[in-house]
């Protein structure tokens, strides 16, 4: 996968708390179902790529997409979660996957 | 629809998970070079993405029953029909002339 460059002003700041949309489900969709809905937030900022939901069905997967590397508490993801509080679990999310925390800015 | 699609099963009730490991078998390494050969930069006949994506396309029994390299090749099929590359026909053409001639070497 070919990493594009970010615009100014383009991408969330890392450590930008946000949350992960209930979509449905694209017909390839590389956000895990577990992370629907949770909070976590932005650890680091990967760069533009082509969308894979695009890619998929043989289309050049554009507009690009910013990939985030976002973690998560595993107490938030798991009901029940009987590990230490401390636990997180990251993800890579793309765009049009997370919303920003509006007003919690880090 | 908000459904989860069937390769999404992170998180849900599980037994343990085996982990014997076997060497890969001249089956599994075919499967692979044509994977590689079509997907390559010659031939470009498909991305992962596409491989990925009619892999997740297989029925909650197939995606269970079905093993890792089958789901590959059956994956592979699909999408070379699909860029018409082979017309299924000719696929199963092939197929039954192949069938027939190990019979006969079988025999």
């Amino acid at each position: 996968m070919t990493a594009f460059a970010i615009r100014p002003g383009q991408a969330l700041p890392v450590g930008a708390p946000v949350r992960v949309r209930k979509h449905p489900p694209e017909q390839h969709c590389r956000t895990p179902f577990y992370l629907r809905g949770i909070e976590g937030e932005i650890t680091d900022v990967m760069g533009c790529f082509r969308d894979p939901s695009l890619l998929a069905f043989h289309k050049p997967g554009l507009p690009l997409r910013v990939l985030y590397r976002v973690r998560f508490k595993q107490a938030d993801v798991w009901p029940n979660y009987s590990g230490s509080p401390k636990d997180t679990v990251v993800a890579d999310i793309y765009d049009h996957w997370i919303e920003p925390l509006a007003g919690e800015k880090a | 629809m908000t459904e989860r699609k069937v390769n999404d099963i992170g998180g849900l009730p599980a037994g343990p998970v085996c982990q014997d490991e076997h060497a890969s078998t001249l089956h599994e390494k075919r499967v692979d070079a044509i994977l590689k050969i079509l997907s390559g930069p010659k031939l470009k006949a498909f991305t992962s993405d596409a491989m990925r994506r009619a892999i997740e396309s297989n029925t909650k029994e197939d995606y269970r029953n079905l093993g890792y390299y089958d789901k590959w090749i059956r994956a592979a099929r699909e999408l070379i029909i699909e860029q018409q590359i082979l017309s299924r026909e000719e696929i199963e053409t092939r197929v039954e002339q192949l069938r027939a001639k190990y019979k006969k070497v079988a025999a």
